[in-house]
């Protein structure tokens, strides 16, 4: 597994944050960890089947959850990460994956998505199946959003 | 086989006669025509339809509106677009509002027949999947901890899960993908992810690593033969499963998805057991011609 594992999921979050009312995106930290990820907040898992078996985490701060959530309900103020709240994330976390899908498509790769499952939790540790875990960090408007990949070897 | 009964929407008296000459000399039942909103609310009312084919433009609403009106009536109502206009946007909006297939004009009788057969078959399909597949699942984790533990697994209660539910102390989740999309979870204390990792290996695993091992290998095994023998049954499933994550963490909530999951809550010497199920039609049945 290699850097360009990432690369349509960075595409991916350039295109699909702009639809959703973030004007300014950027690129955070990028490296790679053994197999496991940790954090707290909100945690969404999806899984990856197709040339290539794998999952994706996504990872964020309660806050930073809560204020995404309120910029895709056209700012609707959001003060707790309720049900409305974690459905509009887990959707976007659908988006987010479904369209690097269409990306890894476009680079000979088929992908299909499950849907996403989503925790919510203090020291939460991920342990994923491969090895190697990609992790790439990526800012919406300040918003920091960790998206974990594991593709299996 | 009942005839599949459908209401044409279209403002034009030509697009009415050409679609209803194309359905009822395939053997559908046409019980209505609607040209505006009002009318679209009164005839889906009384003739309950299992289709209806949707015109985009029409004077004083448009199609999306007026779907939503069918769906507010009654959501299992299947609506397949047929319209001259088609683009991403167009689209977009269409599947935003439970529009199962699109149908771009000029377009030819075998086109609408096959969306109609593939709409339907697809409903049929999600379904048989809804009643089928959670008394498997139910199965394979029984028969999947007996085989590797020699543990009897009891069911105590079962139901749909519409809250979140805090986990127990360690959660494993394993994606499927196939046809429709869902997730199994199953959710149990640290002691008893200790209790079955035991069990397999016949001694104490030597570490949380290994331990941790123990449990994917077993919840693939029971995702795997659950999706198996839901395949065998019927083969148009598809179902394949991705490799499971393992969730660790301090008063951890499992949210509720926004689709229907069923939950079952087991008992065995090894500790207690959750196992929640679901699938979601999603996009799966989306259809264009173009």
């Amino acid at each position: 597994m290699d850097a360009k594992c990432v690369n349509p999921f960075i595409d991916s979050f350039t295109t699909v944050m702009p639809q959703l009312g973030f004007c300014d995106i950027k690129l955070g930290k990028l490296c790679a960890k053994t197999n496991e990820v940790s954090g707290s907040g909100v945690i969404i898992v999806l899984g990856l089947v197709g040339d290539v078996r794998g999952n994706v985490v996504y990872m964020m701060e309660t806050e930073s959850a809560k204020k995404i959530a309120s910029t895709m309900m056209m700012g609707m103020p959001v003060e707790e990460f309720d049900e409305m709240a974690g459905s509009a994330v887990s959707e976007l976390t659908n988006m987010l994956t479904a369209n690097a899908a269409t990306c890894f498509s476009n680079i000979g790769i088929k992908i299909d998505i499950s849907t996403p499952t989503m925790l919510k939790g203090e020291n939460v540790k991920v342990k994923m199946s491969s090895d190697q875990i990609l992790c790439v960090e990526l800012i919406a408007d300040g918003i920091p959003v960790e998206i974990n990949i594991s593709f299996e070897n | 086989m009942e005839k599949i009964r459908i209401v044409i929407v279209d403002d034009s008296a030509f697009s009415i006669a050409f679609i209803r000459n194309i359905l009822e000399s395939n053997g559908y039942e046409v019980v209505g025509e609607a040209g505006s909103l009002e009318e679209v609310k009164s005839v889906v009312k009384e003739k309950r339809p299992n289709l209806v084919t949707m015109d985009m433009t029409l004077p004083g609403t448009d199609g999306l509106e007026c779907t939503r009106a069918i769906h507010e009536i009654d959501d299992g109502i299947k609506v397949i677009v047929i319209s001259s206009m088609m683009d991403d946007e167009i689209v977009a909006n269409a599947k935003k509002n439970k529009v199962s297939a699109y149908i771009q004009k000029p377009f030819d009788a075998d086109e609408l027949i096959m969306m109609i057969t593939r709409v339907m078959a697809t409903e049929e399909l999600y379904r048989y999947l809804q009643k089928e597949y959670f008394p498997v699942f139910k199965e394979a984790l029984m028969d999947g901890l007996n085989k590797m533990t020699k543990t009897l697994l009891t069911y105590k209660d079962e139901y749909p899960c519409s809250n979140e539910q805090l986990s127990e102390g360690l959660s494993i989740i394993i994606g499927i993908i196939g046809k429709f999309a869902g997730r199994m979870l199953i959710d149990i204390s640290k002691e008893t992810a200790n209790n079955v990792a035991a069990a397999v290996f016949k001694r104490d695993p030597k570490s949380s690593d290994e331990m941790v091992a123990a449990l994917s290998e077993f919840a693939n095994i029971i995702a795997g033969n659950a999706c198996s023998i839901l395949n065998r049954k019927n083969k148009a499933l598809g179902l394949r499963v991705a490799p499971p994550s393992i969730l660790t963490g301090d008063s951890v909530l499992i949210s509720a998805p926004s689709f229907t999951t069923m939950t079952a809550v087991a008992e065995s010497s090894l500790g207690g057991f959750l196992l929640n199920v679901g699938f979601t039609k999603g996009d799966a049945e989306w259809m264009q011609n173009a």
